[in-house]
């Protein structure tokens, strides 16, 4: 029974949600679950809400949400304070990833883990680097990095790198991954693509959000939406990313048409 | 590195210049009260002008010469050797013959008229533009604009002149601005009635005309709620003058939502002291922009401002300046907030040849209790020769933690890798030169009007000329 | 209320009361002394209109209120002695207290073998006069503080004497602690470096007050001269009490292939202004000058900077960095002077101000005169606030909002406080600027 309900509430759960920027709606009663131990992408034009999704799910001040609910296994996250979301478990790997001067990444990371410990607890210091360590030969990232300031002069490929370190040392129960496709050469792409992968699992849930179909080839998704205009206007299978591929956003605007 | 030749050279001590004989009428040289009383007949102003006038004398002679900041240069200027009126028909003038043939050809070169390159030269003290100047007029007094000569301004339109005149620059805000205010004449007066938009540029259909090229010319414009108006003054034409001194005041009044755009080009001989006070007043929403090009000049010294009084006003200094031997073009921008959401923007490209100077000179302000005010500076300057020189001095006061203030300057070369890769492709050195300049200036010039920005382009052009060795 | 003339009679006692306490003191010392101070009287006190003084509240400078006379004996001189160990390693040190030498460790008898000098300034006056005759206040004050450096040449009396011979490199930093301890007293810090040709030594000068809440006036004097191909390395602590009024006029000169680095950190003083002059004498030198403020209260931290390049192939680089809490006020002004036989210059300017309240202000004057053509020369000023998106993304990681200000805040400070090589150093400033941060 308690099995069940757990099942049953282990999802991150968007319900109608309407989202404004100022005056301006960009999501639309938008809805969508998703299981822990899956991976959904959204697809979608540029303008349509894909970025918007992920920041006002992050609890970004400039995204009003002005209807909806969003729960993380059961409760709603909407009220709380960003770094609560991010405590309760929700990560999003930015598509623009802001430098942090002064701020090296061993230090924040420690900061953001520390946080995480009841008051008053620290992290244990050689357990910590031993797991940093760990995760950044995955990624391929030089240790060194440790010392660096976060994303400060990094190369577009490193600041992604550096996202999905950060994801895979907060041990996150929901990640979203803003664009982290942007910007990578194919060697990049297919580092993050492993890290992303040896990160899935029964207790993780991904969104994640591409222009293009290319990073679906690496992180192969469960289930493709695509969003046109604030709303999904379809749902698949992997395949539905290579039907999109083939025929072009122009047919999304068609499907909206013919939905609306 | 060596020779460098000016394309414009007039003779320094104009003795190619006469005045007409006309003791009736003649203030003479030298400031005093009876200058000032000469002044007020001749003109037929009322007595309160007169007084405002006389304060103004008081405070000037009080004033004294800001050179605890400025370059000493201005001590050379010697005010009792001035004129500092001369009524219509007593502008001094010199013959066609006796213009410098260098001067004729940079006529040529510019594609300035027949007709106007007289008047330019100094050769005519009248230039006849009152056919297209009613044109002008007419077409925009249909919307209720008015658009007249300060001097008229101040006799047909007094309630309207005198509510703002001298109310965005105090007699007394530097020593020059309280010179104009004694001895203004000249200049424009523009009113824009609420909602109207002005389509043409005010002053764009004829580039010249006597009172523009004042001595001590005033200039007031008031855009009322919603209105829009762009003015132009000068032209890229150098303008050939007898007076050494040039003191102008201008003053600008946004009212809320209005917007202004005001150009200048200024390319004086280089005789010429130009020091001019710009500012705006800019209320809610409004917009206010300065374009300001310094060509001309002995010394120039001029920093447009807007006090940013309502709230989300905008405020904007474009300007390039060009310094070449024996110029000083010190010039900059002066952005007051005073209201929330306030924003600015100030780009300043300067470009030093031979021995010419340039300075930039920024002062911007956030006081206490402002939120969101913002404001952006950048300052490049381009350094032509070995003995060319800049500098930069920005003044920034920012209070509290919700308003921010970048501000950015550098100084550099033209790359020599530049100039080989252009000579590569079969450009001489010159016209590398003057291409890599443009370019350095390209960004500011592509927001000026079409026209203006065709004869700057020209304009650099000819100065470069020769200022490779 | 004294007359100003019955108040300059009394200065001029004061004066030679000091003068008269000096008679073992060598003659030419008195009357340089004595020529300082004719200067000092007859040099007007900064004025509103001085373009030197911009922004500067100047009915806070005074000196004619301090005591000048011998200060009281130190009681806990063992006490401040033992809080003069900040750094593991050390070439020597000395301490000072109200201006008396209260603690002295020596150069190791190798480094004196090698020529090594380390002395106070008043064992110097006698034993080093010729070499204090050729550098001792050579560098004039010449951004504003003329009349100060002049009381300090009038009224100094001890200090820190380092001559480092050609070739010589020494390991570890020799260390000036200047402690006030007396009410109102006035002290004179003095801080010398000459490095010879391609000698290489460090320098930590720090300065405290025993006390919390007494008012004093600090008057400290800095010169630096590096020879050819030396590398003089300095950073000062600045730590007094916020009812100390604080004048530090520092200049470095940099000779042929010289490298010079200065670093300051300003937590202390009501009043403090600092002037630094970077002088690049010599081609191919690199003279870097950094510096943080953190600001609180009714504290005001003026500081004025230039940069003379006056050789070709040389750079310059300058980074100020100001935070600022409650109603502090910081003025940063600086100017990168390149002669026009300085050709290849690069030489570079940033002001950084961070304002944390809404009635902090910030000003910033950064300057620049230009008279070579081939040179790279930039400068930059930005005032602002911690940046929303930059909280945001913490947040996001689950960092608390006070957390994540703290270590934006503390991360503004680390590109200054990384450059102290030092690691005790470099520990100790971080924690006093905490210290100073976290305090309400």
């Amino acid at each position: 029974m308690i099995d069940f309900f757990n099942k049953m509430t282990a999802t991150l759960e968007i319900q109608n949600l309407n989202v404004s920027i100022g005056e301006k709606p960009i999501l639309k009663d938008f809805s969508l679950t998703i299981p822990k131990g899956e991976v959904h992408a959204i697809m979608g034009p540029n303008g349509t809400g894909k970025s918007t999704l992920a920041k006002a799910l992050a609890g970004h001040p400039d995204y009003e949400i002005t209807s909806g609910d969003a729960l993380i296994d059961g409760e709603s996250i909407l009220e709380m304070e960003p770094d609560e979301r991010s405590r309760e478990g929700l990560f999003m790997a930015f598509q623009y990833p802001i430098e942090i001067p002064g701020v090296t990444i061993a230090n924040f990371i420690r900061a953001a883990l520390n946080g995480r410990l009841p008051e008053g607890e620290e992290l244990n210091a050689p357990a910590y680097y031993r797991s940093l360590y760990e995760k950044m030969d995955m990624l391929k990232i030089d240790r060194k990095f440790t010392s660096r300031f976060v994303n400060d002069g990094f190369s577009g490929g490193e600041k992604k790198r550096c996202e999905i370190l950060q994801m895979a040392m907060l041990d996150p129960k929901y990640a979203i991954l803003d664009e982290t496709d942007s910007g990578l050469d194919i060697d990049a792409l297919k580092v993050v693509a492993d890290g992303v992968n040896s990160l899935r699992g029964e207790n993780l849930g991904v969104l994640v959000i591409t222009h293009y179909q290319r990073l679906l080839e690496y992180i192969v998704p469960d289930h493709v939406h695509v969003l046109y205009d604030g709303r999904i206007v379809k749902s698949g299978d992997k395949d539905l990313a290579l039907e999109l591929e083939e025929k072009g956003y122009d047919w999304v605007k068609e499907l909206a048409e013919t939905a609306a | 590195m060596t020779t460098t030749t000016t394309q414009i050279e007039i003779d320094r001590d104009k003795g190619d210049f006469q005045y007409p004989e006309q003791h009736k009428y003649d203030a003479g040289t030298g400031l005093s009260e009876k200058t000032i009383d000469y002044i007020c007949d001749v003109k037929g102003e009322d007595d309160w002008i007169r007084s405002f006038r006389k304060r103004a004398l008081k405070v000037f002679e009080s004033k004294p010469m800001p050179t605890h900041w400025a370059t000493k240069d201005l001590e050379n200027i010697d005010f009792d050797k001035i004129r500092y009126y001369l009524a219509d028909g007593q502008r001094a003038s010199r013959s066609w013959e006796d213009v410098p043939d260098d001067v004729k050809e940079t006529f040529e070169r510019l594609g300035i008229p027949e007709n106007e390159r007289k008047f330019l030269a100094g050769v005519e003290a009248q230039f006849d533009s009152e056919a297209a100047y009613s044109n002008i007029k007419d077409a925009v007094a249909k919307d209720g604009v008015i658009f007249v000569g300060s001097t008229e301004g101040l006799l047909k339109h007094p309630d309207i002149f005198r509510k703002w005149f001298g109310k965005v620059i105090p007699t007394g805000d530097n020593k020059f601005s309280a010179l104009n205010s004694a001895v203004f004449s000249g200049g424009s007066f523009i009113y824009v009635p609420p909602g109207v938009k002005v389509s043409h540029p005010l002053q764009a259909y004829f580039r010249i005309n006597a009172e523009n090229f004042g001595q001590f010319e005033r200039t007031l414009i008031i855009a009322d709620e919603g209105s829009e108006v762009t003015y132009m003054e000068g032209c890229t034409a150098p303008k050939f003058d007898t007076a050494t001194l040039h003191s102008a005041v201008v003053e600008l009044v946004a009212m809320p939502g209005a917007k202004i755009e005001y150009i200048t080009v200024q390319n004086w001989a280089s005789n010429v002291y130009n020091l001019v006070t710009k500012r705006a007043l800019a209320h809610e929403n409004s917009v206010v922009k300065w374009i300001d090009c310094n060509i001309g000049s002995r010394l120039t010294m001029k920093y447009p401002g807007v006090v940013l009084k309502g709230r989300k006003a905008r405020g904007e200094v474009l300007s390039i300046a060009l310094a070449n031997d024996d110029q000083h073009q010190d010039t900059g921008a002066k952005m007051i907030h005073a209201a929330d959401e306030t924003t600015s923007n100030v780009i300043s490209k300067s470009i030093s040849v031979g021995e010419g100077r340039s300075t930039y000179r920024g002062q911007v302000h956030m006081p206490k209790h402002l939120k969101g005010c913002k404001n952006n500076t950048e300052c490049d300057a381009l350094l032509i020769n070995s003995n060319s020189r800049t500098d930069t001095y920005p003044a920034i006061t920012v209070r509290g933690d919700d308003n921010s203030v970048q501000h950015e300057a550098s100084v550099s070369k033209v790359s020599a890798e530049q100039i080989f890769y252009m000579q590569q492709r079969g450009l001489s050195e010159g016209e590398a030169m003057s291409l890599s300049v443009n370019g350095f200036v390209n960004d500011l010039t592509r927001q000026f009007p079409m026209e203006y920005s065709v004869e700057l382009k020209r304009l650099i052009e000819l100065e470069m000329e020769g200022s490779v060795g | 209320m004294k007359t100003e003339s019955q108040s300059v009679t009394a200065f001029k006692e004061t004066f030679n009361h000091h003068i008269e306490d000096l008679d073992t003191t060598p003659g030419w010392w008195r009357s340089m002394k004595r020529e300082a101070f004719d200067r000092f009287l007859t040099t007007p006190m900064p004025k509103r209109k001085d373009e030197s003084w911009r922004f500067a509240s100047l009915s806070n400078l005074s000196f004619a209120e301090f005591a000048y006379g011998k200060p009281p004996s130190i009681t806990n001189a063992q006490e401040l002695v033992e809080k003069s160990r900040i750094l593991e390693h050390q070439s020597g040190s000395f301490t000072f207290a109200d201006n008396q030498t209260i603690d002295a460790e020596k150069a190791s008898f190798e480094l004196q073998k090698k020529g090594v000098i380390w002395t106070s300034l008043r064992e110097a006056i006698s034993r080093n006069g010729e070499l204090l005759k050729d550098y001792f206040m050579k560098q004039e004050a010449n951004l504003g503080s003329e009349k100060f450096s002049l009381l300090h040449t009038s009224f100094v009396e001890n200090g820190a004497l380092l001559y480092i011979p050609k070739g010589v490199e020494v390991e570890y930093p020799f260390v000036s602690y200047n402690w006030i301890t007396g009410q109102n007293a006035a002290v004179f810090p003095h801080t010398l470096v000459i490095a010879e040709e391609f000698a290489k030594v460090s320098l930590v000068e720090a300065h405290f007050s025993t006390t919390e809440d007494v008012g004093a006036l600090s008057c400290g004097v800095t010169h630096l001269f590096a020879g050819v191909g030396a590398k003089i390395d300095y950073t000062l602590l600045q730590n007094y009490n916020e009812e100390t009024l604080g004048f530090q006029i520092n200049s470095n000169i940099a000779g042929k292939d010289a490298t010079v680095k200065t670093v300051s950190v300003n937590v202390g003083c009501r009043n403090y202004r600092s002037e630094t002059h970077g002088q690049i004498k010599g081609a191919g030198a690199h003279v870097e000058m950094l510096s943080l403020a953190v600001a609180d209260k009714d504290q005001e931290i003026d500081q004025r900077t230039l940069q003379t390049h006056s050789a070709p192939h040389a750079t310059s680089d300058l980074l100020f960095k100001n935070a600022l809490k409650d109603n502090a006020k910081t003025i940063f002004s600086g100017l990168i002077k390149v002669d026009d036989g300085a050709q290849q210059t690069d030489a570079y300017q940033t002001n950084r101000n961070l304002l944390l309240s809404k009635t902090a202000e910030a000003n910033s004057l950064p300057g620049l005169e230009i008279e070579a053509n081939d040179v790279k020369c930039s400068h930059g000023a930005t005032t602002s606030q911690i940046e929303e998106e930059e909280i945001f993304y913490m947040l996001a990681r689950g960092i608390p909002k006070e957390k994540a200000q703290e270590l934006v805040v503390y991360g503004f400070f680390e590109e200054i406080l990384e450059r102290i090589e030092d690691e005790k150093l470099k520990e100790f400033a971080r924690s006093v600027i905490q210290t100073k941060f976290s305090s309400k």
